[in-house]
């Protein structure tokens, strides 16, 4: 219970700082044009959509479905500016706390370091739910409205980016533990995102640098040993629907839990090591 | 009953990546501080008087000795129910008013409404800050910041409270009225543990007193213990005294200071004091007054600071 005040906290410290206000600004724009710029009609009993009087067209795809369509792009897009907008909205909040005069007053406190730390990444990753929450209603909302396909799913694939920043942010975590610097926190955690997206790739981008054994297999252990935050957003993207340039060629891929267990149990060892640090670290 | 309780504790802090520097903060400090005592840790900057209250509280850990709090050993962080803390640079969430950050800290210390609320209504008046209750902190000078420090380590109804710097940037009467809670506190029985730059406010206040340089501890004793001079008197007369009497009184004592009407005499026993009292009479010298010379603890502090740097 004492820790769920830290959470609070924590949500209204990234509130009064301005970014995740920001983020909710941005969120409204996006939602406002969609209610305002998507518009749906029925022709012989094949619905199309329209953008800003753009009609979405089939392409001579089969199966295509527009709402679908519209929903699985806007999937992509949001999860990767939640991602980086939540960063630069909560990278903040570790050498914040760690800051002379604040750490004291929670250090002196009835409360673990582990207890300390976790709430504080907590009611960061909250913050940002709270957010990706209210967008991903507002548009499932809004895309039902407008063309009756009320896709559940979509909202199953939202509320999905919430463990991935929450995997993510372990990483985080630890470098503004040890850091104690937003900046090289941002700096690092968006490298950590592009080193992961390679060796999720590994096999097209990274093995046939070098064609030895031990090499792949320490990529293999890298892979394993980190949050695979792209693999888990195209994981995410399946439940609702295919990928465009995929739909006409390939059997429909289906969603996979596996990179959320890795992702998890990465994510787990992260916290872990930034909670021994916190730990044993004289403040 | 021993409250706060250290045995030969040491810390020793290193610094940098590459090159690693170790920097002696604590060499085997040895406190005891009972319960309803005021007890002021004195010492110049870097004396390590913050590091062993952060030992204390768990924040600092310690490369050697050991210490008890309330009976506890030092790491468990349940016994922080029970103590009080006012850190000396300490920084509220600039977003809350006052009365705010007192409920958010007090729910960090698991008090729950309406004793919370109520608490820190009386607090926030206690500490004069009643009408900046709902005004946000950011607002605040570094006197009020503090006294909603002192309202915020009062929080809990602690046994044992740390302050430290507590009347740092307050004003006179502000300081004033700190004095005051700190010794009511100390009519309820609460222990008080102080590091203060202030050598006169812990002078008034304090029971007991240890000083500490370069991480030693140099002395502890009883405020009147370290002020009094032993040996040492001042004779004030009506009027000012003959060369001759002076003579006289220098001939009987061991050393004489004279302003105008003021003798300041040392005596090698309390026999040879008598005897130049029994002189100034027979010389019809009026004595307004005797008493033994009490020194400023500041001086007493510059003492033993210089001699141990010696």
């Amino acid at each position: 219970m004492k820790s769920l005040w830290l959470v609070y906290l924590t949500i209204r410290e990234a509130l009064f700082k301005g970014t995740l206000l920001f983020f909710f600004v941005v969120s409204n724009i996006i939602i406002l044009f969609f209610l305002l710029a998507l518009s749906s009609s029925t022709e012989n009993g094949i619905t199309s959509l329209t953008i800003l009087g753009n009609q979405i067209s089939p392409r001579g795809i089969p199966d295509f479905n527009p709402a679908e369509f519209i929903l699985l792009q806007l999937f992509n897009t949001a999860t990767f500016w939640v991602l980086i907008f939540g960063i630069f909205a909560t990278a903040g909040l570790i050498p914040s706390m760690l800051e002379k005069g604040t750490i004291d007053l929670y250090l002196s406190k009835p409360l673990s370091r582990s207890q300390i730390l976790i709430a504080r990444s907590a009611g960061a990753c909250v913050g940002i739910g709270m957010n990706l929450l209210y967008f991903a209603v507002a548009i499932w909302l809004i895309v039902g409205i407008k063309t009756g396909v009320w896709h559940h799913q979509f909202l199953l694939a939202s509320l999905m980016t919430l463990p991935i920043f929450f995997f993510y942010y372990s990483i985080v975590t630890l470098t503004g533990l040890i850091t104690r610097s937003t900046g090289f926190s941002i700096m690092f955690a968006l490298i950590f995102w592009a080193f992961t997206s390679a060796i999720g790739n590994r096999e097209m981008l990274l093995y046939p640098w070098w064609d030895n054994v031990v090499y792949h297999r320490a990529l293999d252990a890298a892979f394993y040993a980190t949050p695979q935050i792209s693999l888990m957003i195209e994981s995410a993207g399946r439940l609702i629907g295919n990928d465009i340039m995929t739909l006409a060629n390939v059997p429909k891929p289906v969603f996979s839990i596996l990179p959320f267990l890795y992702s998890a149990l990465s994510a787990a060892l992260l916290y872990s090591l930034s909670a021994l640090y916190f730990s044993r670290r004289d403040y | 009953m021993a409250i706060v309780e250290s045995q030969n504790l040491s810390k020793i802090y290193s610094t940098g990546v590459f090159r690693r520097s170790l920097i002696p903060a604590l060499d085997g400090v040895s406190i005891s501080v009972d319960q309803g005592e005021i007890f002021g840790l004195l010492g110049p900057n870097g004396a390590g008087k913050t590091t062993f209250v952060k030992i204390l509280l768990g924040i600092v850990f310690p490369t050697g000795g050991t210490a008890n709090v309330l009976g506890q050993p030092l790491g468990p962080h349940e016994v922080r129910t029970q103590i009080g803390y006012l850190p000396e640079s300490h920084r509220y969430p600039s977003f809350l008013t006052a009365h705010d950050t007192l409920i958010f800290f007090g729910r960090l210390h698991g008090i729950r409404n309406p004793v919370l609320g109520d608490r820190a209504t009386a607090l926030l008046s206690q500490v004069g800050l009643s009408e900046w209750a709902r005004v946000k902190v950011k607002k605040f000078s570094k006197g009020m910041l503090q006294r909603l420090g002192l309202a915020q380590a009062m929080l809990n109804d602690p046994q044992v409270l740390f302050l430290d710097e507590p009347t740092d940037g307050v004003d006179p009467v502000g300081r004033k009225e700190i004095r005051d809670i700190l010794t009511s506190l100390r009519r309820q029985g609460k222990t008080i543990f102080l590091n203060s730059h202030m050598l006169s406010e812990v002078e008034e206040i304090s029971d007991r007193v240890a000083i500490l340089n370069k991480g030693r501890l140099l002395r502890v004793g009883t405020v009147h213990e370290m002020t009094s001079n032993q040996h040492e008197y001042e004779i004030r007369l009506a009027v000012p005294p003959s060369e001759s009497i002076l003579s006289g009184v220098r001939s009987l004592c061991r050393h004489l200071d004279n302003e105008q009407s003021l003798l300041r005499v040392t005596v090698n026993a309390r026999k040879d004091l008598q005897q130049i009292l029994d002189f100034l009479r027979k010389q019809d010298c009026e004595i307004e007054s005797f008493s033994p010379r009490k020194s400023k603890l500041e001086d007493y502090f510059i003492k033993v600071i210089t001699q141990g740097q010696e």
